[in-house]
């Protein structure tokens, strides 16, 4: 009895398992699944790329990045100028934008964000905090609004979009002990983008439900309903694409499974050139790697067509230069290193510090291609006689350990994305001794003349003069092997076949699911 | 006490615990003779990213890996560090446990509770999880997995011998030899300890199939040995990213754990057959 | 009377013992090299914001008054907050414990449903070809990694025969919140359609955990008849000439139904330690994965809650299987 029982559940349990168990998809929904959890609805709480759609979807901002090469437009704004001495910026509202809740948007809720980013201090407020005071910031009237700045900063203008504009009084309504909403707003919907918050569940995704009073109008056949999914596994998101159940992933999947997708008769590869450099960061306090002979040495020793080539199937650039390669500033005469053990034997010659240590070489949990780069590193390392130990950590973690030399590992291998479309993003964060401490400047680089070089390219406006002092600067650092910059991403960004409209930029990657449509 | 000739004689009549004897030395056979039997042997640092992911062929009998290196040569290798944890690992709670057991069990009183209370701490939690938490302080390598399994595993041995210790204690040769006055020492580890030798080594052998598995989590978990150390489940984890296709890749390092460990239940079953027929229906809800 | 001799001493025990692990795990959490106050306050925070974090989660006191602080407010109910998520810890643990009890019910139903008819059938059937093919089971299911179980049943069965989903607990949001348990809410709410999908996500994990407690409830389910069908009143009755499957059912599935019992407290012991391993080849989001993340996140405070709930129900299981087997078989001495 118990026998034929168990017999039946067993062939229960079978059956079911061979009926396909999917709902037919509405063709006005969208899911996504992403590779890093939403653990915050919050938009001025991280600044990430991993956790873009939020910021893009549910929110807008002063002014937009769009396409690619990235283009600044107007976005809540319909213009700015700004005063001849660089350091006030006046922007003009474009009337009639309202929030999900109705109320329109004015220029006190724009002073109210900005305030707001530095207070929480997190995110974006690092680099706004460097630009702008508390307090500084006014709203003229309804529709004007004014920053100050305290120094000429070219990048203003750049970061600009990442100041989301919040529905303040709602905020304010949810205030608890002077946090400025932050409790609620990590599961709540306080913006004015073109979708809107349904559903949240952190370990989950949200949900998010068409916004028709949206500012801008929508096209003839717009997507009614998105969800954005955690989905961990590269595996699970790749099955996931070719069975049908998401109809877009991230666009920097391992070669070997962006190879399966292309096979794959409903999914499409949009290719697009990104900005997204892999690097090594090299601890430049901390000896013997203060020696730039050893530097140069230990970027002499990794196999960049091996890895770039082989083990990423050719899916990347290679990308000598602290700065991506499809970005004005990079100068364009130099080659950077190549893998060449002869050459790098001849620097430890050289080199005036002995390396009678093992190196250490940080790479990151989770990331499987950080993990192949640091072997790849250490078995470089090794035909030099070099001893390495590879010490993994997870990201905030690592984050942790690189904001002080003592701490940070002789080598970290990470990526560095757009944050906003400029120089500044990568070479002026990364080598100027005033970023130390933060993760882009775990080189702990100083010298005096890229100091200056930096500081005149932030200050000026003329693109030319900020150009040729970026690739000046670029030229010291290469030639000082102040870190090893391996490769530049290529976008390959699985989308649904019978998707339209997909606009990518490099920042954001194409999640801004407005411009979507399905066609038949 | 059962002699090891009769002991072996009997097993060898076991053909499952036969089996069991002929994986392990297969298992040691691996371990020693690697350089001599891998065909690459410079694969274990080695990468060759042009032939990665190659399918089992006449030049790589399983394949390679991602790095392009040799996945059966690195199995050879990867036998020595099983090996290695395992002996340890069993070696050092063998060390603590028995002594723990025997103190335990000779023992009355408030001494006695204490101790096996103080196992069944360590026993309250699964081990994998305490193992995680101890290998995660001190950092993934080799040295910090045998000390986390040490530490997790010393218990299973104190509860056997403290049990058999207690159940001895009622025989006759026990009461009277103390009776004449032997010092507890003595008669510990003259009188006490030989007999209940053969639960020790059925426990040994079991343990060293649990202990192997549980490494091969914390490996497959990263907690493990760091790259490019050759260790199985630090390589079936690596290899989960390309699947399906590089299915070579997944099984034979699991495989390559499944014989390991059968050889030593195997073995133990065969040894707790012939050492100790009581053993064997025993009841004890515990038994790892 | 007996019975009551051994709960009391029992739970006398149990205090003590519930306090050593706390102490010992204590000590672990704290010696954990990163520090988790810096990683909460953020890439961005200051030296002094830190430390003002710090103070403010009472970390700054010394270790012993932490403790001392910590076990005051478990006697309140109160474990604390994680680090992480910046909720109190038991919320945490209630909300991820369904996931994890779904998962072992359904693996326990499974290797119990099967186990014992086959351990059965096993012992009637002695060296039979499914007496033979059993043992080849009982053997490899405890000598085979779960984790790499778990890895080639997804491989099989999601990847290349698309059956089943590859991992998780359900693709996207659960069905309406009532018990946390997916199969029961979606059955609660008539969403079949959900409840199929939790059934398909369920079952290769519930394969992958049930795998070696089925293999050891064979096993001893089939001594335990083996050992019945041997002795004295079993040999009568069939000498009476009593048909053998009322033999069988009388006295046979008793006993093993017997042997079972005392076997549950190994099997939750095996499910329990299965759980955490299983969770993380398929992403389940249960106790286990929390657990996991909590200790490679340095969240002090989840990495003592998932301690405390794990050895306060590993120590109750054990007293309760104890006090049935005492009740259920007399006959036998507890050690």
């Amino acid at each position: 009895m118990t026998h034929g029982r168990s017999w039946l559940i067993v062939v229960l349990l079978v059956a079911l398992a061979v009926i396909p168990a999917a709902p037919a998809m509405a063709q006005t929904r969208f899911v996504f699944a992403n590779e890093s959890p939403y653990d915050t609805m919050d938009p001025h709480a991280a600044f990430d790329v991993g956790r873009v759609a939020v910021r893009l979807n549910l929110y807008d901002g002063l002014y937009r990045w769009l396409d690619n090469p990235p283009k600044l437009e107007p976005w809540l704004a319909e213009s700015h100028t700004v005063s001849p001495d660089g350091l006030t910026y006046t922007f003009k509202l474009r009337r009639g934008a309202k929030f999900h809740d109705g109320a329109e948007i004015t220029a006190e809720d724009v002073r109210y964000s900005m305030e707001r980013i530095l207070a929480l201090k997190k995110g974006a407020a690092s680099i706004f905090a460097t630009m702008v005071a508390p307090n500084t910031t006014k709203a003229l009237d309804r529709h004007t609004v004014q920053f100050t700045i305290s120094k000429p900063a070219a990048i203003f203008m750049a970061m600009i979009p990442e100041v989301h504009v919040v529905n303040s009084a709602l905020l304010k309504k949810h205030e608890k002990d002077g946090d400025w909403g932050a409790a609620w707003l990590t599961s709540n919907d306080a913006g004015s983008g073109s979708y809107m918050l349904s559903r949240y569940d952190p370990a989950v995704g949200f949900i998010a439900k068409r916004f028709a009073g949206h500012f801008l109008p929508w096209g003839a056949k717009p997507i009614d309903e998105i969800e954005f999914r955690l989905v961990k596994e590269d595996n699970t998101r790749v099955l996931g694409m070719i069975r049908g159940d998401f109809q877009g992933t991230g666009g920097y999947l391992p070669n070997d499974q962006v190879k399966r997708l292309r096979e794959a008769s409903n999914v499409k590869i949009v290719e697009q050139e990104s900005m997204r450099i892999m690097m090594f960061q090299i601890n430049n306090q901390r000896a013997p790697l203060n020696d730039p002979s050893v530097r140069r040495a230990i970027s002499y020793a990794f196999d960049y067509d091996g890895f770039n080539k082989e083990i990423l199937g050719g899916s990347v650039e290679r990308n000598p230069v602290p700065i991506p390669n499809n970005m004005w500033g990079v100068p364009r005469d130099v080659k950077g290193y190549s893998y060449d053990l002869d050459k790098a034997k001849a620097e430890l010659a050289k080199a005036k510090a002995k390396v009678d240590r093992p190196i250490t070489v940080g790479y990151l949990q989770g990331f499987s291609q950080t993990e192949q780069a640091a072997t790849v590193m250490a078995n470089g390392l090794r035909k030099l006689g070099l001893e390495t130990k590879l010490t993994s950590e997870l990201w905030p973690t690592m984050v942790e350990r690189m904001k002080k030399p003592d701490t940070s590992p002789d080598l970290v291998v990470y990526w560095i994305s757009t944050y906003y479309a400029d120089p500044h993003n990568w070479i002026g964060e990364m080598f100027h001794s005033g970023q130390w401490g933060t993760f882009k400047a775990s080189s702990f680089y100083k010298n005096p003349k890229v100091d200056e070089l930096l500081d005149t390219a932030l200050k000026a406006t003329d693109r030319k003069v900020r150009e040729k002092a970026y690739q000046d600067a670029a030229r010291i650092v290469v030639d000082e092997a102040a870190g090893i910059w391996i490769y530049n991403t290529k976008y390959f960004g699985p989308w649904a076949k019978n998707l339209e409209g997909i606009r990518f930029s490099p920042i954001g990657n194409g999640q801004e699911i407005r411009w979507l449509s399905y066609s038949k | 006490m059962k002699t090891a000739w009769f002991v072996l004689s009997r097993l060898a009549r076991d053909r499952s615990a036969l089996l069991g004897l002929v994986l392990i030395a297969l298992l040691v056979v691996a371990a020693a003779l690697a350089p001599v039997l891998s065909t690459h042997p410079d694969d274990v640092f080695e990468l060759h990213p042009s032939e990665r992911l190659r399918a089992p062929s006449g030049a790589h009998w399983l394949g390679t890996d991602r790095m392009g290196a040799d996945v059966y040569s690195r199995l050879l290798f990867g036998a020595r560090i099983t090996i290695l944890i395992g002996i340890i690992a069993v070696g050092a709670s063998l060390a603590i446990g028995v002594p723990i057991g025997l103190v335990a069990g000779y023992y009355h009183g408030w001494l006695s509770d204490s101790l096996m209370r103080v196992s069944d701490i360590f026993l309250a939690v699964p081990q994998v999880v305490l193992a995680i938490a101890i290998a995660q302080t001190l950092g993934p390598s080799l040295p910090n997995v045998i000390l986390a399994l040490s530490v997790t595993y010393w218990p299973w041995f104190a509860r056997v011998v403290y049990a058999e210790t207690r159940a001895l204690e009622k025989e006759i040769f026990v009461e009277s030899t103390a009776a004449l006055g032997a010092s507890p020492w003595r008669l510990t580890v003259l009188h006490v300890l030989p007999n209940i030798a053969s639960p020790i080594i059925v426990r040994a052998s079991i343990g060293m199939g649990f202990t192997i598995l549980t490494a091969a989590a914390l490996g497959f978990l990263g907690l493990g040995p760091p790259p490019p150390t050759p260790e199985w489940g630090r390589t079936i984890a690596e290899s989960r990213e390309f699947l399906p296709d590089a299915w070579w890749y997944a099984t034979a390092p699991g495989l390559a754990i499944f014989l390991t460990v059968m050889g030593f239940n195997l073995l133990g079953d065969g040894l707790r057959d012939v050492l100790d027929p009581r053993l064997r229906r025993s009841r004890t809800a515990r038994d790892g | 009377m007996r019975l009551l001799a051994l709960a009391l001493h029992r739970l006398l025990w149990f205090m003590p013992t519930l306090l050593g692990l706390l102490v010992v795990t204590f000590v672990i959490s704290r010696i954990i090299p990163a520090d988790p106050v810096a990683l909460v306050a953020g890439e961005t925070a200051t030296p002094a914001q830190v430390e003002a974090l710090r103070r403010d989660l009472g970390y700054d006191r010394p270790l012993p008054v932490q403790f001392v602080h910590y076990v005051a407010g478990l006697v309140r109910g109160d474990m604390g907050t994680s680090l992480f998520t910046r909720r109190p810890i038991v919320d945490d643990l209630l909300h991820r414990l369904p996931a994890t009890i779904e998962l072992t019910v359904v693996a326990m139903l499974v290797s119990v449903l099967a186990g014992i008819p086959l351990g059965v059938l096993s012992a009637l059937w002695r060296n039979s070809v499914l007496d033979h093919a059993l043992r080849v089971i009982t053997v490899s299911g405890l000598a085979i990694a779960s984790f790499w179980l778990g890895i080639m049943l997804q491989l099989l069965f999601a990847m290349r025969l698309g059956w089943t989903p590859l991992n998780g607990r359900l693709q996207g949001f659960p069905p309406r919140d009532l018990t946390g348990f997916y199969l029961l809410d979606a059955a609660l709410t008539a969403d079949w359609g959900t409840f199929a999908a939790a059934l398909q996500h369920l079952a290769l994990p519930a394969a992958t955990l049930a795998f070696p407690a089925l293999a050891t409830l064979v096993r001893f389910t089939r001594a335990g008849v083996l050992d019945v069908m041997q002795s004295n009143f079993v040999l009568y009755e069939r000498a009476m000439g009593l048909p053998r499957p009322l033999i069988v059912w009388k006295y046979i599935l008793r006993s093993a139904l017997t042997s079972t019992v005392t076997q549950i407290g190994l099997l939750f012991g095996i499910l329990l330690a299965g759980a955490v391993v299983t969770e993380a080849v398929f992403d389940w989001p249960g106790i286990g994965t929390y657990a996991v993340n909590s200790i490679v996140r340095s969240d002090y405070n989840a990495v003592m809650g998932f301690t405390v709930w794990a050895g306060a129900i590993f120590i109750v299981v054990n007293l309760l299987v104890d006090i049935a087997h005492t009740l259920v078989d007399p006959r036998e001495r507890t050690t």
